[in-house]
């Protein structure tokens, strides 16, 4: 039995994990574009209290906050290969289960999931938006997609960006659930190294290293894109405009 | 024959009757200036003009436009009322996150389909119309409550619309920033624009506009110029109305 705590194992164990580093990435990126979309779409069904829809979305919503993501990969896992089963048996054709990448389980899980969540943090971002605006673009006669598209979901985009930060750095942690659809990202060669040098303790360090840096950087890009779309403290100056230095001053008033 | 016919214009809140039968025959240029005690529903006559509500019932014709305001789903006669009709709001409701110029632009791109130069050139007209060719990269937070509103007629006028409602477009600024908002609305006045004014600020309506309704628990209790209404008021909750006023501009004491 050699050391007790091997460190410079766990820093030898890193490029090995980074290799699954896109897997990870792809995963995480793929499924929040996924479920910002979904999300809105479910925001806006319930902003307009559509009906039928609305009941729909809100049990959606429900199960889906109701049950831990594990649940929802496993019911994933197994629950795709039935209905393709299923369609095999209607249309009296075989099937084959792992000619579905195990990614796209994974993917489907957890942009579902995510969903859920989005489409509350848009909904009360969609609720923040004053009335005001939507009257003021109304009576100008935009139509309601202008309005939609233009006005409030500019304005709730701004308010639900620092919630939808945080989401996204919830769901890259939450790829690490990923193992048990079959999908070696970080996380699984962590485990697959761990196997092989029968070293756990120091391959989860490097795992929570590698997670907690990746996760400082989304921080850091996430401040940007704030203070991107944040409305400027001091009044933009064009260039080339001949008053520039009298706004500057009006601006510092 | 008028210009713009409202006809039977009636909204209830509840059991709470605010407007009871409104008709309002509006001539092109006309300024008309809406008074009356608080409560009274100048307010909502606005409103439902632009159909922001609904009332029970109700139309208005425009020239070749005919809405019944209390139909639902007849979504193109509204946005074409919309279009053609303006409104400047107590609260400014600008777009917080365009700039001034792109607020007076936002009606012309999207509605008007103007290219965006010739949009640009117009909003920039607009804003200099209003005194505010300098602020057009200003957002409205770098803005004080009377340029906002000047900002907010800017985009109301660059519609050029057949009709502007004004909805108590000074009672939400500091004192001495509704000189500088009544001067700009004077001014479309004097340009030719049909205004409907709601107002508390009785001489400004006495030089401006060129008839003054008096609304009362939901009626048009008297119509007339401001001299008439002013000087020659009928009814007694006319009288009392504008007693009332008159104290309040009264000095405090006399000797």
């Amino acid at each position: 039995m050699g050391k007790l705590f091997d460190v410079k194992m766990v820093f030898t164990n890193i490029p090995q994990i980074l290799v699954y580093l896109p897997v990870t990435m792809e995963l995480a990126i793929s499924a929040m574009a996924a479920s910002l979309v979904l999300g809105l779409l479910l925001a806006i069904i319930k902003e307009k209290k559509m009906p039928v829809l609305t009941p729909i979305v809100n049990l959606f919503i429900s199960i889906i906050r109701g049950t831990p993501v594990l649940v929802q990969l496993y019911v994933t896992y197994f629950g795709i290969p039935m209905v393709q089963k299923y369609i095999a048996m209607q249309n009296g054709t075989t099937y084959n289960a792992s000619a579905v990448p195990p990614i796209l389980y994974a993917f489907v899980a957890l942009a579902v999931n995510q969903s859920a969540y989005n489409a509350e943090t848009f909904r009360s971002a969609l609720q923040s938006v004053d009335r005001g605006q939507i009257e003021a673009a109304t009576s100008l006669g935009m139509s309601g997609w202008q309005i939609l598209t233009r006005i409030t979901l500019p304005e709730s985009f701004a308010v639900a960006l620092p919630n939808l930060g945080n989401a996204f750095i919830s769901l890259i942690k939450g790829t690490s659930l990923a193992f048990v659809c079959a999908v070696v990202d970080m996380t699984a060669a962590g485990k697959i190294i761990g196997g092989r040098t029968y070293r756990y303790f120091e391959v989860y360090v490097s795992l929570a290293l590698i997670y907690w840096v990746i996760t400082i950087v989304v921080e850091q890009a996430m401040k940007l894109i704030e203070k991107k779309m944040a409305i400027p403290d001091e009044v933009p100056v064009v260039q080339g405009s001949e008053n520039a230095t009298e706004v500057q001053r009006a601006a510092a008033v | 024959m008028s210009e713009i016919e409202i006809k039977n214009l009636s909204k209830k809140f509840k059991e709470n009757v605010v407007l009871d039968g409104i008709n309002l025959s509006i001539n092109k240029g006309d300024v008309i200036a809406v008074i009356g005690p608080s409560g009274t529903g100048k307010s909502t006559l606005l409103r439902c003009i632009d159909r922001l509500e609904t009332p029970e019932s109700g139309t208005i014709d425009l020239a070749g436009l005919h809405v019944d305001l209390s139909a639902r789903g007849n979504h193109k006669a509204i946005r074409e009322l919309h279009q053609r009709t303006g409104m400047v709001f107590q609260s400014w409701n600008l777009f917080q996150r365009k700039t001034a110029l792109q607020n007076v632009m936002e009606g012309l791109i999207t509605v008007k389909k103007l290219p965006k130069a010739e949009a640009e050139k117009i909003a920039r007209e607009q804003l200099a119309n209003v005194g505010l060719a300098d602020r057009a990269n200003h957002y409205p937070k770098h803005l004080s409550g009377g340029q906002q509103q000047r900002v907010a007629i800017a985009r109301a006028l660059a519609m050029q619309p057949e009709l502007i409602l004004f909805d108590e477009p000074t009672s939400a600024l500091d004192p001495e920033l509704v000189g500088e908002v009544l001067d700009t609305i004077r001014k479309a006045a004097q340009e030719g624009y049909t205004m409907l004014i709601v107002s508390h600020e009785m001489n400004f309506v006495r030089n401006v506009a060129n008839r003054v309704l008096f609304l009362e628990n939901g009626h048009i209790v008297e119509d007339g110029t401001p001299a008439e209404i002013f000087g020659h008021p009928k009814s007694p909750r006319l009288r009392e109305f504008i007693s009332k006023i008159d104290r309040l501009q009264a000095p405090e004491y006399s000797i």
